[in-house]
């Protein structure tokens, strides 16, 4: 079978979305890989994730967790980066586990896995023998370092991602240690660049019939987001470093402790100025709460003037936020054109306007408890996102894969099962 | 789809893409053009505001142009001029896809109406700040102010207490590319259907997804998770997920930099520290009496009182000590050879300088916009097959005006066109 014959060159598509007709075997854990799939389960793909319920994956036992029940099946990570997709229980330490992964391999036009580089070869499951069995195949690895280099095979989470992409010194205060950004940080932008080169490979696959192996590094996709830093050590051998809250082309530019409820975790306002005139606007509002006459004083009118005198003013800020709530403040600058908003916690996000206006959050039926999931982050006019169902549960679609889609008959199922392939 | 153009290398050559972004979404067409598409910078006479944006090299070039805008052609329009906008309309009439970055009701050279008419087949995306309609839809932005509304600033309080941001911005960059990815799942509706349609992204919304999910804390029933820390109480909770989103200290002074290393504790990932601690020994660096502690079980350990905060900083003093002799490379190599969640916090001197990378070929040297070189990142999926344009740095203003006006609509148009060329630019 050549590679042209195995490939279906009907377009995609139909009522369940613009990708409907794909089919995606998912073998990709904890965030960075399964993001992509239920991006393109989202938009009618059939996207089958396989697990194991014996050594349980990260996501699974991270919270928060649905009803704040420490269960497996209850994790909204998992839930939030596995909607829309059919499940499967899979254990890949057996032949006989692999042999259905063979099996699915034949029927999928995509794979993605975010195995340690080598686990998949060492499974006898190699983009090489995958292609044997399929040449049409997409197979896209999304690893810490890539699939080749002498770090290669450097292991961990998106913390040490973020480290090996350059994130980790890139924020905290302008003296001491720096923080680093929230958790894995290169979990999060690597899903964007692995969704964008597998669905071009799919373009050029239908134009060209040829199947590719597609190596994601989580570090090279987030040095794409730093890439005028890196450009400008290059040219200047300048090295970024955290800047707290500054900017170089803006000021003020900050975030400010606002008045916040007895016993309650501190609250905080952003707020940006862009422009001279947006600091008029907001030295006006402050002028007018205290009586003051920053807005005349013509040492801060340029930027250079504000930004000599930033910690002073960044003190004034201070004393008035500290005396409203940040919803206040946001409010009022926003009133006058400043970039302002509340530094937003989860609480926050429940209770923001825009965040409803837009249906971020989505009830998704299916389970007796209740499901809630992030809307796809893409909105299409026509052909819109929808989740389809909720993530899987262990067990959940496995007559489905195993006998709606592989054909399998019950006696083979049950001897998988008796065998302990299917955990 | 387009017959005319030259030949171009990547997955996506055979595509043209009209770039009408700000300085606010370049790297869309970045990622269009290292994928390999016709993308066509549109810009006003006085050139993009993107090229107003530090950081600045020697030679007063911005570096936020030169790298997000590589791989791109410039064309000079004038959004004042009748005859440009004629130009501009035929031009969307040639586009595959047309981008842009801007709050729904900002100005705009054309409106999705005016693009939907003129090609009803190109599929139009807009990286918005809020999106395209709600109550804050046209909130002024920025940044951090992005940042701050979609929950990922909030968390960051945890470390250092105050929500900081990265100093390379980014809230953007992550509306932009999901507008990519929102374009591309669109290509495929008009492979079936040969209609194209609006795709938008809001950047407070792309910013959920740096949350780790914590965003949904509230709205699923667990409040307590917060992505801010406890304040309050005696005991802080422990971080058993073995993620390293919620661990007490995470940096520490190196030899020649920083390290990254959390001491992990529970059943996912105690381990990890296991090996670490196992390191320590073997280099006579840990006290005796920490060297029974297995760090997979500690956590009920600690939850009964046996082991005090102060015997965890003793350990931590002593981690401490351990890292100040340990070099950036040893600790990739210890790290590979013991299975350590270790690494360099590596600095963008040590990403350019990586043995790594230089194995794998990743970074490339360009000509930038005025034919000096630039250091860019290549390809974001290394591939046997043609997938990417590699090569190419940014264009000069109005560097391809008459290239761009021949290739895509003829040479009639070319002497039809008023301001097509580095004059346009001058006056």
């Amino acid at each position: 079978m050549n590679a042209a014959a195995k490939i279906d060159d009907a377009p995609f598509g139909g009522p369940d979305g613009p990708m409907q007709g794909l089919k995606v075997l998912d073998l990709a854990w904890v965030v960075a890989g399964p993001m992509i799939g239920r991006n393109l389960a989202d938009f009618g793909a059939t996207v089958i994730r396989v697990e194991s319920s014996k050594r349980i994956e990260t996501a699974r036992n991270m919270g928060p967790f649905y009803g704040a029940v420490q269960d497996p099946q209850k994790s909204s990570l998992f839930g939030n980066c596995n909607a829309s997709k059919f499940g499967l229980t899979l254990d890949l330490a057996q032949e006989q586990g692999r042999d259905v992964v063979r099996d699915l391999v034949k029927w999928a036009d995509v794979v993605v896995e975010s195995f340690a580089p080598g686990q998949m070869k060492r499974w006898g499951l190699g983009y090489d023998a995958l292609r044997e069995i399929n040449p049409g195949l997409i197979m896209l690895s999304t690893s810490l370092m890539g699939q080749s280099g002498p770090w290669m095979a450097l292991a961990g989470f998106g913390n040490i991602g973020a480290a090996m992409a350059g994130y980790q010194g890139l924020v905290g205060p302008l003296d001491g240690l720096p923080i680093g950004p929230y958790g894995p940080y290169t979990d999060y932008v690597g899903p964007r660049f692995g969704l964008a080169a597998l669905l071009s490979a799919l373009d050029w696959r239908r134009r060209s019939g040829e199947g590719c192996w597609l190596d994601i590094a989580q570090a090279e996709a987030g040095m794409q987001m730093l890439a005028p830093a890196i450009a400008d050590y290059a040219a200047t051998g300048r090295v970024a470093k955290a800047e707290a809250n500054r900017d170089p082309q803006m000021a003020p530019h900050g975030v400010f402790p606002s008045l916040t409820p007895e016993g309650e975790d501190p609250r905080f306002v952003a707020i940006a100025v862009r422009s001279d005139a947006e600091w008029k606007a907001l030295a006006g509002v402050i002028d007018g709460a205290g009586g003051g006459t920053l807005a005349a004083d013509p040492a801060y009118a340029t930027l250079e003037g504000r930004k000599e005198a930033e910690d002073a003013l960044e003190l004034r800020i201070a004393e008035w936020t500290a005396g409203r709530s940040p919803e206040h403040a946001e409010a009022a600058l926003q009133a006058v054109g400043v970039p302002a908003y509340v530094v937003a916690t989860a609480k926050d996000l429940m209770h923001d306007a825009q965040i409803a206006e837009q249906g971020h959050f989505v009830t998704v039926p299916g389970y007796d408890w209740e499901v809630i999931v992030e809307k796809c982050k893409m909105d299409l006019s026509d052909t819109p996102a929808r989740v389809a169902r909720p993530a899987p549960t262990f067990g959940r679609d496995r007559d489905m894969v195993l006998s709606g889609i592989l054909g399998y008959d019950a006696a083979k199922i049950e001897a998988l099962d008796a065998a302990g392939a299917l955990s | 789809m387009t017959d005319e153009a030259p030949a171009r290398t990547g997955f996506l050559s055979p595509y043209r893409v009209l770039d009408l972004s700000d300085h606010r979404g370049l790297i869309a067409g970045r990622m269009f053009a290292q994928l390999g598409a016709d993308v066509v910078q549109v810009e006003p006479p006085q050139g993009s505001n993107g090229r107003k944006v530090g950081p600045f090299d020697d030679r007063g070039r911005s570096l936020h142009w030169e790298a997000y805008a590589a791989g791109k052609r410039s064309l000079v329009l004038d959004p004042a001029d009748p005859g440009d906008r004629e130009t501009l309309l035929a031009l969307v009439a040639k586009a595959d896809f047309v981008f842009e970055s801007r709050g729904p009701n900002e100005p705009s050279r054309l409106t999705p109406d005016e693009i939907a008419a003129a090609n009803p087949a190109t599929i139009h995306m807009i990286a918005t700040p809020f999106g395209m309609t709600g109550p804050k839809a046209d909130y002024a932005e920025s940044d951090l102010v992005l940042w701050a509304s979609g929950g990922p600033l909030a968390p960051t309080a945890m470390m250092g207490g105050t929500p900081t941001r990265i100093s390379v911005p980014q809230a953007w960059t992550h509306a932009s590319a999901d507008a990519v990815g929102g374009g591309l799942v669109a290509h495929f509706a008009r492979l079936k259907s040969g209609k194209g349609q609006l795709v938008s992204t809001s950047a407070q919304r792309s910013a959920t997804q740096s949350t780790l999910s914590g965003s949904l804390a509230n709205v699923v029933g667990q409040p307590d998770f917060s992505l801010r820390p406890r304040y309050t109480g005696s005991k802080k909770p422990l971080d058993l997920s073995g993620s390293g989103a919620r661990t007490q200290r995470s940096k520490w002074q190196g030899k020649d930099g920083l390290l990254e290393i959390h001491l992990a504790i529970g059943p996912a990932t105690g381990r990890f520290t296991n090996n670490f601690m196992k390191l320590m020994i073997d280099r006579g660096a840990l006290s005796e009496e920490f060297h029974a502690w297995d760090w997979g079980t500690i956590h009920h350990r600690i939850m009964a009182d046996e082991v005090s905060d102060e015997d965890m900083e003793r350990v931590r003093e002593e981690v401490g000590a351990f890292l100040l002799t340990l070099g950036h490379e040893e600790a990739v190599k210890e790290a590979i050879a013991r299975k350590l969640l270790l690494a360099p916090v590596a600095t963008v001197k040590d990403l350019v300088e990586s043995p790594h990378e230089a194995a794998r070929g990743f970074f490339d040297v360009v000509a930038g916009s005025d034919g000096a070189p630039v250091t860019l990142p290549g390809p974001f999926a290394l591939t046997a097959a043609p997938g990417f344009m590699r090569g190419v740095g940014a264009p000069a203003i109005g560097a391809h005006s008459e290239a761009v006006l021949t290739e895509w609509l003829g040479s009639a148009a070319l002497a039809a066109s008023k301001t097509p060329s580095m004059e346009g630019a001058a006056r």
